[in-house]
């Protein structure tokens, strides 16, 4: 319903700083996942929010698609040990800087609580709009 | 000599009709029969609002549902629209009772 248009603005953020913790996870996640030094490494995921036009009558913002970091060729570590080494001892880390993602988990999860004040404060403000017409 | 409310008329229908050229709903409230249109066009909307809501109600209980905050803002939007047609629903009743109470 257009009346309650900011509902649905927040709502959309929601969605995009909830996936932006979805890919800082999927981050964390594989931050010690090690690959053969012949292999591509795991690549840092990173979201691109697009705001959606005013204008347009929708608002809000989107993910426009999701995009590869760090380094592709990842960090290559000299571990003679390691199952997955090379005959030279050699693997493949993925290029994740953990304070990076950790600064990027607390955005997002600001982020994601913003939003959410927003729709509190929405409500209420439409719940007083309503008072009116209790008198 | 001029009317005391004479100033006062032509800015309460300047801002009225700037209101009905602003807006889409208040021009077909002129019509005959406007005010019932504009109220069952607003039970379809809640229709809608509460069928959302309760698509994501099942998608909760069933576990398919992606996302927690929008079945949290789509009941907060049911609640609401509930809560305003309600209202305007009252107020109309209300004036209709009040001219009912009209002595003749």
């Amino acid at each position: 319903m257009a009346v309650f248009d900011t509902l649905g603005i927040a709502g959309s953020s929601l969605l995009v700083h909830r996936k932006w913790m979805d890919a800082v996870s999927d981050n964390m996640a594989n931050i010690n996942t090690v690959n053969p030094y012949g292999d591509e490494p795991f690549r840092e995921r990173l979201v691109v929010a697009q705001a959606v036009d005013y204008g347009s009558g929708e608002g809000g913002v989107r993910v426009a698609r999701a995009e590869f970091g760090g380094d592709p060729n990842g960090r290559v570590v000299y571990e003679p040990d390691h199952p997955l080494a090379n005959e030279e001892g050699y693997v493949r880390y993925p290029d994740i800087d953990m304070g990076d993602q950790m600064v990027a988990l607390m955005m997002a999860q600001r982020g994601y609580q913003a939003n959410l004040a927003v729709v509190e404060r929405a409500t209420s403000a439409y719940q007083a709009a309503l008072q009116l017409g209790k008198g | 000599m001029s009317s005391p409310i004479g100033g006062i008329l032509p800015v309460g229908i300047g801002a009225v009709s700037g209101v009905a050229g602003a807006t889409t709903g208040v021009p077909a409230a002129q019509n005959a029969d406007g005010f019932a249109s504009i109220l069952a066009s607003s039970f379809d909307a809640l229709q809608g609002t509460q069928k959302t809501a309760d698509t994501l109600a099942t998608q909760a209980a069933t576990g398919d549902l992606k996302d927690v905050h929008d079945y949290m803002i789509a009941s907060s939007e049911a609640a609401l629209a509930t809560e305003m047609v309600v209202t305007i629903k009252n107020k109309a009743v209300e004036a209709f009772n009040e001219i009912m109470r009209m002595p003749v």
